[in-house]
Order: structure tokens, then C-alpha cells, then sequence
């Protein structure tokens, strides 16, 4: 049984503690491994981040959705096209976000809605117990 | 009662004795303290001064809590600085200043002489040495943390490094944070919020103990890294000619690589490189904010670009 939760944190850095404590905790409930779930804290904080600096906004919005094995991790709305090239281009051999991210999470989407867009981070369970 | 055969000064039981006869211990005699207070050779070398010694401090401890003698306790006090430097000096190549790690290790030598048990039958400096070096191994637990983290916390902290460096290998996989809580004796929500708060310990340094502690028995980071340096010299060229990895280190670099070049997990770049993981996750954090300050002064997005692909 999928179970969501919805979070509106003031845009700042502070705010990213809260979120990151929200995923430990959904992230244990999953039983995530500290692999996967650091991994989770990274991917997130990069976009929140850059999502900051690119987009400004003046509060951020996430959801976390929660299935069997897998969190879903939505963060929008977004206009910044810098922002979508940062998540969507990758160059070879290099770090950048778009990288980051598809080294920690499983899917990465951008899923447009009326002129903007929200980012969406999938992690599934893998590193946990059987 | 006192040997008669014996000075006055030196026999412990004879609280008649001036304190101001006693033998003053000297800058000159801080090597001789040292390896007194330590059972060394010197002190083998020189048992009788060493019987003297003792015979001193049981003398100047009774005056100090059988009679109140303020001056004996200073006189104690100023005995045992050799051993405070002494002490104090193991630590002094840890970042801190070697005169502030005197000051701490006085505190307690000063809470060894406040305390200091005469019926308990032991030594001074045995019971000294202990209160010395973890007033100052516990300066530097508080010194480690950038901002103030309830004691509790930085104890579980400590408590889950060891555990997960017992459970990865029992495992054979990391384990999760109810594993962690079970071991650890904690709650899931203690474990992630002391989790949280190891981002704010400062121990990237590569002189730190890897592990977070502070005991004299922890290596460097740098000592572990040494065989990785072949391993690390093949992707040099690839990557380290890019804007914002020039603010980091060699190893900094390595570990970054490790993660997400080669993809290894963070509990097994920590069995590469022989550092905890929690480590490992605070050097990769550490480094992609260095990168993201470093990026950001050149007024680019990317955490790194390629080799080659220079903005100027």
C-alpha cells in the first residue's frame, strides 16, 4: 500500500536537514540499507541545492511517496531551464549533476506540468536485507 | 612512624615535615619525571629518587586533604606539569596548540589531585595519567564538532562507527538503520538523527583519526592511503584537470573517483581505503561543497567539468 507524504520547507539551506530527517525516517521504514540511503541524502541534496541557486524559489515543495520497495522522491514546480539541462545532460567524464544523480538513485524524470516541471528521484531497495 | 635512618622530608607519614623541604621538580627534571611516572628506565635507573618521589607526593596529598595545605597542592601541581607536557605533547601534531593542550591536560591533573582517593593505596601518577590524557582526548571530541552536539549524540556516534565497522563484514552488506539501532542499543530515530549531526564533525582532516576517536592508537587517513596512490595516479590525468577539483586534495579526489567513477558503495570505498564509512561520507559531502564553492566562483553550475573542456 503506497503511502505519500507532502512537505513545503522555506527555501534554504536549513530547511534541507528537515527533508533529509523525513528520508531517514521513510528511508528505515523500507528498510534501505546506509549505502542506499546516503545515496538518497546525496541525490537529494544536490538537486535541492542546485534546484536553489538556478531556480530560486521561495519555498520548496516535496513529496515522498512510499511503496513496497521503492521511495519516490518528487521536488517542483521548476521553471528554470538551467535547472532541467543540469539534471537532464550529462558530458562524459564528468561530475556533474546529472551524473550524481544517476549514480545514487534509480530513475531520474522530469515530469512537465503547465509550463514548468517536477523533478522526480526513484530509489528502490536494494542493499537491505533479503 | 619514620625511619630514623631516613630524611625527614622524604618519609610520607611524617606530616611534620616542611613542604618547603621537599626536592622542587625543575624544567631540567621533566625527562626524569616522565620516565618516573612511567616505570621507565630512568626510573629503574634511579629507584631510590623514584621511592623519593612517591614518598613526596603521599606526603604533599595528606598535608593537601588531611589539612587543607593550598600550598601543597600547587607544589603538586607544579611537580606534575612535566607530565602534563609530557602527555600533551603526543597530541600537539593533532592541529591544537601544544600550551592549550597543556592548559586542558592541568585541568586534569588538577581534578586527579582534587580527587585522589588516600585509603585507595595507588600512586599519583597512576591514577593522574588516565585524567590527564582524557581531559584531553574529550577536548578534542568537543573541539571536533563544528557546531554544539548534545554529548549523547557525539557518544552514539562514536558507538555507531564501531558498529558499522562490526556489521558490514558480518553481514557482507551495510546494513540498515534498524540493524544499526539494534546493535547500537538506540532507537531508529537516534540513529538518524546522530547520523545527521556526524556531518558537523570536523575529522576530514587527513591528519585526524579516521575512525573519529581521538586515542593515540589511530593513524592518519594519509597513512591509509598510501598504497592507493598507483590506483589513483591512472585516473589523475583523467580527471583532475577539471575547474573546482584543483581546491582538492589528492585524496579527496581519489575518494570522489571511487564513488562515482567506479562506482563502488560508500561501505566499499571504506574497506578500500580502510576508513569508516561514516568517514567516507563525510569527506564525499565535504567534497562536493568545496566543489559546489569552488564551481560557484567560477559562475558555473557543474560540479566539475571535463579534462580538457576549460571555460578560459
Amino acid at each position: 500500500m503506497a503511502e505519500r507524504i507532502d512537505l513545503e520547507v522555506p527555501a534554504t539551506l536549513n530547511a534541507l536537514s528537515t527533508v533529509r530527517m523525513v528520508l531517514g525516517g521513510l528511508g528505515a521504514r523500507l528498510d534501505f540499507c546506509l549505502d542506499d540511503l546516503e545515496d538518497l541524502y546525496l541525490a537529494t541534496d544536490e538537486l535541492l541545492r542546485t534546484a536553489l541557486d538556478t531556480d530560486a524559489p521561495d519555498r520548496l515543495s516535496v513529496e515522498v511517496l512510499l511503496d513496497d520497495d521503492a521511495l519516490r522522491f518528487t521536488a517542483g514546480t521548476f521553471k528554470s531551464a538551467k535547472l532541467r539541462a543540469d539534471v537532464t545532460m550529462h558530458a562524459e567524464d564528468c561530475l556533474d549533476l546529472c551524473m550524481l544523480l544517476r549514480r545514487t538513485v534509480d530513475d531520474v524524470v522530469l515530469e512537465d506540468e503547465d509550463g514548468a516541471y517536477r523533478i522526480v528521484l526513484v530509489k528502490r531497495r536494494k542493499g537491505g536485507p533479503a | 612512624m619514620s625511619d630514623p635512618d631516613e630524611p625527614r622530608v622524604n618519609d610520607p607519614l611524617d606530616l611534620e615535615a616542611s613542604p618547603g623541604q621537599a626536592r622542587a621538580s625543575t624544567a631540567e627534571d621533566e625527562d626524569e619525571d616522565e620516565a618516573s611516572a612511567h616505570g621507565g628506565p630512568a626510573a629503574d635507573a634511579q629507584g631510590r629518587g623514584r621511592d623519593d618521589s612517591e614518598k613526596l607526593d603521599q606526603y604533599l596529598l595528606r598535608r593537601y586533604h588531611l589539612y587543607g595545605d593550598r600550598t601543597a597542592r600547587e607544589q603538586l601541581i607544579t611537580m606534575y606539569l612535566p607530565l602534563v607536557r609530557s602527555l600533551a605533547r603526543r597530541y600537539a601534531s593533532r592541529g591544537e596548540h601544544f600550551d592549550d593542550l597543556v592548559q586542558v591536560g592541568a585541568i586534569g591533573l588538577i581534578k586527579a589531585i582534587d580527587r585522589f582517593d588516600l585509603s585507595r593505596g595507588v600512586e599519583l601518577t597512576t591514577y593522574a595519567t588516565p585524567n590527564i590524557v582524557g581531559e584531553i582526548k574529550r577536548y578534542f571530541r568537543d573541539k571536533g564538532w563544528s557546531v554544539r552536539v548534545p554529548r549523547g549524540l557525539q557518544e552514539l556516534n562514536i558507538r555507531l562507527n564501531k558498529v558499522i565497522d562490526e556489521l558490514v563484514p558480518k553481514l557482507q552488506r551495510s546494513p540498515t538503520i534498524n540493524e544499526l539501532a539494534e546493535a547500537a542499543n538506540a532507537t531508529p530515530e537516534q540513529v538518524l538523527e546522530a547520523l545527521e549531526s556526524s556531518q558537523a564533525y570536523n575529522s576530514v582532516s587527513l591528519q585526524a583519526s579516521p575512525n573519529g576517536g581521538a586515542g593515540e592508537e589511530d593513524a592518519g587517513l594519509i597513512d591509509y592511503l598510501g598504497g592507493e596512490e598507483e590506483a589513483y595516479g591512472a585516473m589523475e590525468d583523467r580527471t583532475t584537470l577539471a575547474p573546482g577539483f584543483a581546491k582538492l586534495d589528492k585524496r579527496e579526489r581519489y575518494i570522489l573517483h571511487l564513488r562515482f567513477f567506479e562506482g563502488l558503495t560508500q561501505s566499499q570505498i571504506a574497506e578500500r581505503v580502510g576508513i569508516s564509512q561514516m568517514h567516507v561520507s563525510r569527506l564525499i559531502r565535504r567534497s562536493l561543497e568545496k566543489l559546489r564553492e569552488e564551481i560557484g566562483e567560477l559562475d558555473n553550475p557543474q560540479i566539475m567539468r571535463p579534462s580538457g573542456d576549460d571555460p578560459e
